[in-house]
């Protein structure tokens, strides 16, 4: 049989993302892949270092991605506190690590939510988003906002939490776990399921390795790849991190890589909780960001890094993001190569594409 | 009131498209269709086909990538269309305005009926504007106030010589 050429996207009816794929196929199977991944580049890099002030540049990093807002604000805050030399309290190191593992606990929910409906269950995709809510509800209570929280400044958090908040997040996150649990069985258990998920677009450990993979899709290859245990930059081993690794790297082992993440999370978020230590929730800041530094934070997708240059002016000199998914686009070109038609649409989410971030 | 108009306006189709946000609007919408929330208690269900949609969903300050893309939806799909512009930087760029690679806004692109502020707005405000939306669809298709502006809408398009 000839060869037919298939678009996909950018528009698409399984794909909420920006992104287009030009797949050849030949009897189903895809020969050649062409992604073009350009569609919403703004030029935030450019406008950093041209239109924002050092003490903006947080907000501005959040809108680089709405699900991982807070990584992104957080790696620049990091930076420049670097630069002006702050030292915070343990209070404001552990309200950050708090929302930032809320954060993740809400994109990994949404990922796997995702590929549970590509693969044709629905109803699996709502249930997931229904335990999602509790913690936007934590969130939002924590934060003052469900998607774009704005919460780290410079020196410091932009608002305390309190007892009720922390009962009440308690509360919630207690109910999270076993909804976690029992969306996790299915997913262990469901005979069809496995079917559509277990052994599709398998990456190999030695694959991961050598295309340099990050985030959650190296460590569903058993990659032990993990910002958060490499560089210091919150104390995440006190409140109880443990890495999170599973063998097979098919779309299955990724989803249940970010399942445990979430469950792990879940227990860092009570720990935090439980031992929050007591401070100022902001701390005097002066002076202006000098010199240069690198900063990598660990994203809910992966590695994120950041590079920070300035010479003492309100405007940064150069302000560099590399991201994680960016990193994983050249894995999905090789695992669509022999790959059928109709697993294209689950390994593609199985990567929890955020193409914002991507194209920045 | 056409017979096809009346059940229609029961069961009103989203086309969304992310023309450059951050992504934080469309997960939003993902959560508004979420059992929480459930915007399929109005009869609305996300589609990806323009051909069938009746509401075009639009978040991101447009970019100039997406520019074609977002106009190409625009025209496949059938009058009576409204279009919904949601998030800060749909209206005129937000924190994304004058950057080197965005059209500031979805309004210098294809008209747009009902505007949903905030960064991110919360899921209660989209639901209101879907249902402000639902509203004028049902007026524009009394009225057929789309054929009455024709021209000048295919100008602004750009689209005069276009087949
Ligand atoms: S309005 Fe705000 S949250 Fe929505 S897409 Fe734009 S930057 Fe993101």
């Amino acid at each position: 049989m000839g060869k037919i050429v298939v678009p996909f996207g950018s528009q698409h009816v399984a794909l909420p993302e920006p992104i287009s794929f030009l797949f050849d196929t030949e009897n189903e199977i895809i020969t050649k892949v062409e992604a073009h991944i350009g569609y919403v580049h703004r030029g935030i890099e450019k406008a950093a270092i041209t239109r924002f002030e050092y003490n903006q540049l947080p907000y501005l990093t959040a809108r680089v991605c709405g699900l991982c807002s807070i990584t992104h604000a957080g790696a620049v805050v990091h930076g420049i506190e670097k630069l002006m030399d702050i030292e915070v309290n343990k209070r404001i190191d552990y309200l950050r690590m708090l929302v930032v593992e809320l954060d993740r606990i809400h994109s990994h929910m949404l990922a796997n939510g995702h590929v549970a409906e590509v693969v044709g269950y629905e109803n699996l995709f709502m249930q997931t988003f229904r335990a999602r809510e509790d913690v936007m509800d934590v969130l939002e209570r924590i934060t003052g906002n469900r998607v774009q929280y704005d919460y780290q400044t410079i020196g410091g958090v932009a608002r305390d939490i309190d007892l009720e908040t922390a009962e009440f997040a308690k509360k919630k996150l207690k109910k999270l776990k076993e909804n976690v649990l029992k969306v996790m069985e299915f997913h262990d258990s469901d005979y069809t399921f496995g079917l559509k998920t277990k052994g599709v677009g398998v990456i190999s450990k030695e694959m991961a390795a050598k295309y340099n993979t990050a985030g959650p899709i190296a460590r569903a290859s058993g990659l032990e790849t993990d910002v958060r245990a490499e560089f210091d930059y919150l104390p995440f081993e006190e409140v109880g991190y443990k890495m999170q690794t599973r063998k097979e790297g098919d779309v299955w082992a990724r989803n249940m890589v970010r399942f445990d993440e979430v469950l792990n999370s879940i227990e860092m978020c009570e720990n935090i909780l439980d031992n929050l230590p007591q401070g100022e929730h902001q701390v005097k800041v002066k002076g202006r960001p000098k010199g240069e530094t690198v900063v990598r934070v660990e994203a809910p997708r992966g590695e994120c890094f950041y590079y920070l240059k300035a010479s003492g002016k309100k405007v940064m000199d150069r302000v560099r993001i590399r991201v994680p998914t960016y990193a994983n686009i050249p894995i999905l070109k090789e695992l669509f190569l022999g790959a059928k038609y109709s697993d294209a649409q689950a390994i593609v989410l199985s990567f929890d594409p955020c193409m914002s971030c991507t194209a920045r | 009131m056409g017979f096809f108009s009346k059940f229609r306006k029961k069961s009103p189709w989203i086309l969304h498209y992310n023309t450059g946000g951050c992504n934080g609007c469309d997960i939003e919408i993902l959560s508004a269709l979420a059992p929480r929330y459930d915007i399929e208690r109005f009869g609305m269900l996300n589609r990806g086909n323009p051909k069938q949609a009746d509401i075009l969903l639009v978040t991101g300050p447009v970019t100039k990538n997406c520019k074609d893309v977002l106009r190409r939806l625009y025209l496949e799909m059938a009058e009576p269309k409204v279009v919904v512009a949601m998030g800060a930087c749909a209206h005129g760029g937000g924190i994304f305005r004058d950057f080197y690679h965005v059209e500031n806004g979805v309004n210098n692109i294809i008209p747009v009926d009902v505007w949903i502020p905030g960064c991110a707005p919360r899921v209660e405000a989209l639901i209101d504007g879907m249902v402000e939306a639902i509203e004028i669809w049902q007026q524009k298709s009394k009225e057929k106030e789309y054929l009455r502006d024709h021209e000048n809408i295919i100008k602004t398009l750009g689209v005069e010589d276009d087949d």
